[in-house]
């Protein structure tokens, strides 16, 4: 230990620590230009230099390289040290008088001119400071050196020529403080950018990079294929800058061995890269981009934070174009399914696009079937063309050709007419499909599942989640290209598949974590601790953490106030709790990053030192505070006391929050007992719940009783018959048919319900954790075409009738014309019923094999044959001469009847006349629409959408939950679907299901509200606010009363209760009014 | 169902006090609220009254001491009446009682709401303190008949009244556009008015209401407009205390209001309970605090939660012992506000208060486009 004195304070010191790191350790600046952390003292630029007083001796001396000594006295700003910096300031604005980097630094030491002459003899903005030179020896290197004497002195290469050895990693570069290192002059080999893979090449990255934003865990990685370690065992420099140490360059791969019951595969996709060279130019023309690169540049958190710029010149485009099917129905790239989610995508692009830059662009997409078949999506795709102004122009365009000249891109196309047309853009982008992903062929070899003819993994229709290996399931795109509702929706029910095989094992490895019992604080004054994080440099290298520790201390009820380089490290938790213990603390406050991330482990913190949790406050000083103002210091500063003070004012305000927990029932009532409640039923069921399936008909089967043909030849009666079957003699389920629910009362975990069993004496009232709403759709009854009086006119359920008992009652149809979207997307039902088009063409397809000479007219406005469909229906029905006529919305086919015969009239947009067909029969692809879901609706308290389907929480990340907790939703009450869809997403409810009834009780939040009984006016504003319908009304006293379970802590009732009765916990008035009055004070 | 009932030489009053009699004496009513002079005759207070002998009302006595809305709450809150009970109200005490129906602040099961054309009304002072020889009801008659000016004697909320005709009525005493020397109109709205109006002999009305209520309406229209105009934009914290400058912390304004329901005011609770070194620790901030010191955050804070609601019935105007022309401040900020939210307080019962409902497209011209 070695004591020294610094501008008249006295400092510890370790011996052989020089003075300039004592200084920067505590907080003195000291400029320097020529050092760098991870290189040994040059001592060469001389700006570091300080006063050093030893004995009677004083000098000015270099303070980098100098080793501190007991009893010397240091002084950096001294009159003499002033004058000194500033002479040399001027005498390296002499050498580089342009180097603007110099300037400003000069300007920081209050130097602006130079009084000498330049003498300069080499022409550049070197300082000479050596950073270069060093960092490169330091890296191992060593490539390049000083060269020449005075003032020729320059820095180069051996000969001055380009050297071999040079790995042209950068380092110089980065290091330089006046940015003058080229590398074209320094190295024979050019520098490779490394393309940041996550921002699709749009950008690079370093070899030592976090892959994306969302990575788990949130940590760099090395790349080795181009760390200069892992390449040639140089430079290691990273581990020298990373203060924690946590660099290490001899970690290993590692086999891990787990042991498990059940695997799902779920590696996701592959987005078809269009090959260099081919018609499109892509990698060729800058301006031509793919889908996932423009969804990059779009992103708010992309290369150019969500601007979109032409490669070529960084200009803003003002007509873009997107290519549609860019590897998707297309055989000659071994795509010849729909990847299903580019229409969808190009729309959403087109849109943001338009939203960013307003009316200033165009935007085209040239497509074939616009194929927005999911909910809701036909709305966003007519909002795109009449709010948004995106045209869709129907052509597949072959290529695209550039302008050498601008490098604006020229495709043809034809239009509505058939003529063809030429038009310039900005930028073009191509819509490319989805691909199963490489790495599929080594995992399922490993796996020992199959693959289907496209690639992906295999599985049948009515076991869509089943791979062809027993206890191995598949969710999301490695079954099919899908949409991200499908892909969450799926991967919910590979866990239920993967669930009901190790049910058994349930909770048998669970270990409960213990904790001291909680100290009660409630009448002691307010001790706080305060600790201030420095989280690396992230909050250290902006704000004076050093400075907010000393104010944090002057604040009232603090008794102790720290930092930590990591307050997040165990060794820092250990030492908050220890002060916890040693110092009685009744309150904590955290100043660090976010408690988004970080709240819940440091109230595990103060659960362990024995305080309760909520006695917990976080001052936001990383994300709020040194991310945003990282370039004012100061400001951050004052920010970061403002923002511990009003934590430490709450603070002492907060009080002990004891968590309630009730028991849950763990019993599942499932309503509706078609395919999809069936299937819901059996996976609760098979996973060892108690479940109650309720129809109100008086048989089970719903719509798959009228569905007879399947796609591949699959048996749809037989799906019924075996699910009929299992589903009426499984132990875990009772089936009620013929029965209504009268009422449900009760909440998440505590489900009464009474049932009305026809014919039955007495109500069944029954008691369950969890509802699955499975109640299914209607097919649309048609009014159009004369249906139901002239009976040669039926549905598509009519003819699949008459199919499925061998077509003999058609073997006088020479001529069938079916017609789609019968009461779907118009305006009384504005959605995609989904299934028609595949269902018209199934049938199509039938009646073809039972008579090969029938003519058959599908009249269409987009054929929607999502997924494989498009190869095994769409491609074979026009291979078998089934013929597709389009027509436009609002264009609809008119029929005539004349002495028994029909006349089918349509304008034919490609042959662009009319055209008249003659059929024996006219068969109508109807659509679905919704059950009277309203009462239902109010029952449970959740919400329809604008077509009267029930609404899920969230379209993508909770598809089958209700807003309402322990209520899912399944089947066609969600939305038209497939029986295969249907069965997947009855799976995954029952799999949400057991999220909650495994559980032997639920907890509330701490955050929740509460409201006064003795000063509620009854108002009843609360509970118009509440987005979760926690708050009930007590009649009899005429006062809200919050489910505390069900209350989520959102605050809103808070802020409508004029009086203050209804508070939150952890936001009471008192605490919020503390933190205001304090920021007032300030 | 409307008609003209005939008066004996003009006596509109008493026309209207023997109409309420009638009601009492049939039995269709149980009792009637209505404004009625005190012992002094220097003011009138709305009494509830069971009994017909004991009915002196006067309904163009132009005063309205206290909220009649609020009364109504008082009655009502806890359970409605079991037989239909008459309230005889002024038009903005209509719309103040629809906005505290929505606050589930009373119950309006088997109430009658009968109301008038509003005359306007004075404050408390003007009208008992009139000059000798001025009898408040003649200068309401006299504004009928003959259009005398008398802006001179409102309150300024009466001056500038956003609508002086009833909406939301069971009955509705016609004024505007009816030959007031012969008789005063009524017009059911609702089967519980149509009923209680049954058997009352009724003379075929021919005037032409719509037209007088509508030139009622476009001068009232056009001083709220001009006083609006002529109020200075009273923008910052500077301004708003300069304009609060009087003010007590009495909290009467909050009392008077029809609008503010709180059990407990936040102001009262525990909520704002401090200690001396809190307040110190404040007044150290800028070297002074004017004491009392929540005086200014009550007016915000109250305004923020009744300002949708305002139906401008200028009683917390009324109330204020040290005149804050609080109108001032609230019918300009009440304008703006419910404009914005597309808001009219008391028109449409069914229409949900703002706070609890969600549009996507609201205050556009505050966020983002």
């Amino acid at each position: 230990m070695v004591m020294i004195v610094m501008d008249s304070q006295e400092l510890e010191a370790e011996a052989g620590e020089t003075v300039l790191q004592v200084a920067s350790r505590n907080n003195i600046q000291i400029p320097t230009l020529c050092h760098h952390p991870v290189i040994p003292p040059y001592s060469a630029c001389r700006v570091c230099m300080v006063e050093v007083k030893q004995g009677n001796r004083t000098r000015l001396t270099a303070s980098c390289s100098l080793p501190v000594s007991n009893g010397m006295e240091v002084r950096t700003t001294s009159e003499r040290v002033l004058k000194a910096r500033k002479v040399l300031m001027e005498l390296y604005l002499a050498r580089c008088p342009d180097s603007e980097e110099l300037k400003a630094f000069a300007a920081d030491l209050g130097v602006d001119t130079t009084r000498f002459d330049s003498y300069r003899e080499v022409d550049d903005q070197c300082i000479l400071c050596g950073l270069c030179v060093n960092i490169c020896k330091e890296s191992g290197n060593s490539t390049m050196g000083f060269i020449g004497r005075g003032t020729k002195r320059r820095i180069g290469t051996p000969f001055d020529k380009r050297s071999d050895h040079c790995l042209v990693c950068g380092a110089c570069d980065f290091v330089c403080p006046t940015n003058c290192i080229d590398l074209k002059a320094i190295a024979t080999r050019e520098p490779i950018p490394r393309k940041s893979e996550f921002d699709e090449g749009l950008v690079q990255r370093g070899a030592m990079n976090i892959p994306f934003p969302q990575a788990i865990p949130n940590v760099p990685m090395i790349d080795r294929d181009s760390c200069n370690y892992f390449i040639n065992g140089t430079c290691k420099i990273c581990e020298k800058v990373c203060e924690p140490g946590a660099v290490k360059h001899d970690q290993e791969d590692e086999e891990i061995e787990v042991k498990v019951g059940s695997v799902i595969v779920s590696p996701g996709f592959e987005e078809y890269v269009p090959p260099t060279g081919d018609s499109y130019g892509y990698n060729v023309y800058p301006n031509v981009l793919t889908s996932i690169q423009f969804e990059r540049m779009l992103s708010a958190s992309g290369p150019y934070q969500g601007h979109v710029k032409r490669i070529s010149d960084g200009e803003t485009p003002k007509k873009i174009a997107w290519l549609q099917c860019v590897g998707s129905r297309d055989e000659s790239c071994n795509s010849p399914y729909c990847s299903s989610v580019c229409c969808m995508y190009a729309t959403k692009e087109a849109v943001i696009a338009k939203e960013h830059q307003g009316g200033d662009l165009d935007t085209h997409i040239y497509f074939m079937d616009h194929r927005s078949f999911g909910k809701d999506f036909d709305r966003y795709y007519e909002r795109s063309k009449e709010e948004y102004g995106v045209i869709y122009r129907r052509s597949r365009v072959p290529r695209v050709e550039q302008d050498r000249e601008t490098k604006d891109l020229l495709i043809r196309y034809v239009d509505d007419n058939g003529e063809v047309q030429e038009e310039r853009y900005d930028m073009v982008v191509l819509s490319v499909g989805i691909q199963p992903c490489e790495a599929l062929g080594d995992l399922s070899s490993a796996l020992e599942i199959n693959l289907n003819g496209y690639g992906f993994v295999e599985t049948e229709t009515y076991t869509p989640v089943e791979t062809s290996r027993k206890g191995v399931y598949a969710s999301g795109t490695v079954t099919e290209p899908k949409d991200i509702p499908e892909s969450v929706t799926q991967a919910s029910a590979a866990a239920a598949d993967a669930a009901k095989d190790i049910a058994s094992a349930r909770g048998t490895e669970v270990v409960e974590k213990s904790y001291p019992s909680e100290r009660n604080v409630m009448s002691e004054v307010p001790r706080i601790g305060v600790f201030i994080c420095h989280c690396g440099i992230n909050i250290g290298g902006v704000i004076d953490v050093p400075g907010v520790v000393e104010y944090a201390k002057t604040l009232p009820y603090v008794v102790l106030s720290d930092d930590n380089l990591f307050t997040c490290s165990q060794d820092s938790q250990e030492g908050v709790k220890e002060k916890i213990v040693e110092l009685g603390l009744n309150r904590v406050v955290i100043a660090s990053c976010t408690p988004r991330t970080h709240e819940a482990l440091f109230q595990d913190t103060l659960r362990e030192a024995g305080l309760n949790p909520h006695l917990f406050e976080m001052a936001n000083l990383r994300d709020q505070n040194s991310w945003v103002h990282r370039g004012d210091p100061d400001t951050a500063t004052g920010k970061a006391k403002d923002s511990v003070r009003m934590a430490v004012m709450k603070a002492a305000e907060l009080f002990s929050v004891s968590h309630t927990k009730i028991p849950v029932n763990h019993d599942a009532l499932v309503i509706g007992g078609g395919i999809a409640g069936m299937t819901a039923a059996l996976s609760l069921g098979d996973q060892g719940f108690q479940t109650y399936l309720v129809e109100r008909e008086a048989e089970l089967g719903g719509h798959l009783r009228q569905i007879h043909l399947g796609v591949s030849g699959e048996d749809p009666q037989k799906l019924l018959k075996d699910k009929v079957e299992r589903v009426t003699t499984h132990p875990n389920i009772k089936v009620y048919t013929g029965t209504r629910i009268e009422e449900i009362g009760g909440y998440v975990g505590n489900f009464n319900s009474n049932l009305k069993v026809e014919g039955a004496a007495e109500n069944v009232l029954i008691s369950h954790g969890v509802v699955i709403v499975a109640t299914g759709a209607l097919p649309y009854e048609p009014t159009e075409y004369g249906y139901g009086r002239n009976a040669d006119v039926l549905t598509q359920t009519d003819l699949e009738t008459m199919l499925a008992a061998g077509g003999e009652s058609l073997s006088d149809v020479k001529e069938m014309v079916m017609i789609q979207c019968i009461g779907s997307r118009n305006d009384e039902h504005p959605y995609c019923s989904r299934v028609c088009c595949s269902n018209a063409i199934k049938n199509a397809l039938k009646l073809k094999e039972v008579d090969p000479s029938a003519t058959i007219y599908i009249l269409y406005r987009d054929i929607r044959t999502y997924g494989y469909r498009e190869d095994t229906l769409y491609r074979k029905a026009r291979e078998k001469g089934i013929i597709f006529l389009r027509f436009e919305k609002g264009e609809d086919p008119v029929m005539e009847e004349k002495d028994g015969e029909m006349t089918i009239t349509l304008k034919e947009r490609v042959l662009g006349r009319e055209i008249t067909l003659h059929p024996d029969k006219l068969v109508l692809s109807r659509g679905m629409v919704p059950q009277d879901n309203m009462e239902l609706a109010q029952q449970l308290k959740v919400p329809l959408n604008q077509d009267s389907f029930f609404s899920e929480a969230h379209v993508k990340l909770r598809p089958v939950d209700f807003s309402a907790d322990g209520i899912f939703l399944c089947g066609l009450a969600h939305s038209p679907r497939f029986i295969e869809e249907a069965i997947i997403q009855a799976k995954a409810t029952a799999a949400r299901a057991v999220t909650i009834i495994s559980r032997d009780s639920l907890e509330t939040l701490g955050s929740i509200a509460h409201v006064n009984p003795r000063y509620c006016a009854g108002c009843r504003m609360c509970i118009d606010v509440c987005p979760y319908d926690a708050i009930d009304f007590d009649q009899e006293k005429r006062i809200a009363v919050v489910n505390e379970i069900l209350c989520q802590g959102c605050g809103a009732c808070a802020t409508a209760c004029p009086g203050g009765v209804s508070q939150q916990n952890t936001f009471t008035k008192r605490q919020v009014f503390a933190m205001i009055d304090t920021f007032m004070e300030g | 169902m409307e008609g003209l009932i005939l008066v004996k030489d003009g006596d509109i009053a008493s026309g209207c006090n023997e109409l309420f009699k009638t009601f009492l004496t049939s039995g269709k009513l149980e009792a009637i609220l209505v404004s009625q002079e005190t012992p002094n005759g220097k003011m009138a207070f709305p009494a509830l009254i069971s009994d017909p002998e004991k009915l002196r009302s006067n309904i163009l006595s132009p005063i309205l001491p206290v909220s009649e809305a609020s009364e109504i709450s008082r009655m009502t809150i806890n359970k409605g009446s079991d037989k239909p009970v008459g309230v005889v109200i002024r038009p903005c005490q209509v719309r103040a009682l629809t906005e505290i129906v929505k606050l589930n602040q009373a119950n309006l099961e088997n109430i009658v709401v009968i109301s008038m054309d509003c005359p306007g009304t004075m404050d408390v002072n003007t009208f008992s303190n009139l000059p000798e020889g001025k009898v408040p009801t003649d200068i309401i008659m006299d504004h009928l008949l003959k259009g005398t000016d008398i802006d001179q004697y409102l309150r300024s909320s009466c001056r500038t009244c956003k609508d002086p005709v009833p909406m939301n009525a069971d009955i509705t005493i016609g004024l505007f556009g009816v030959d007031l020397g012969s008789g005063f109109l009524v017009q059911a709205h609702t089967e519980s008015g149509e009923r209680l109006l049954e058997g009352v002999k009724l003379e075929a009305y021919k005037g032409e209401r719509e037209k007088a209520i509508a030139k009622v309406r476009g001068g009232k229209d056009a001083k709220r407009e001009a006083f609006i105009s002529s109020k200075k934009e009273i923008k910052g914290i500077e301004a708003i205390a300069d304009f609060y400058d009087k003010c007590v912390n009495c909290h009467n304004c909050m009392n008077a209001c029809p609008i503010c329901y709180c059990k407990e005011c936040i102001f009262h609770s525990s909520v704002f309970d401090s200690d001396a070194n809190k307040y110190v620790h404040r007044a150290k901030n800028k070297g002074i605090m004017k004491m009392p010191d929540g005086a200014l955050l009550f007016h915000i804070t109250r305004m923020n939660h009744m300002i949708l609601s305002c139906v401008e019935c200028g009683l917390c105007e009324q109330a204020c012992p040290s005149n804050i022309p609080l109108m001032d401040l609230l019918i300009p900020v009440a304008e703006n506000a419910q404009r914005e939210l597309d808001y009219y307080p008391g028109k449409d019962p069914d229409e949900k208060l703002p706070m609890v409902v969600f549009r996507e497209d609201e205050y556009r011209s505050v966020g983002e486009k």
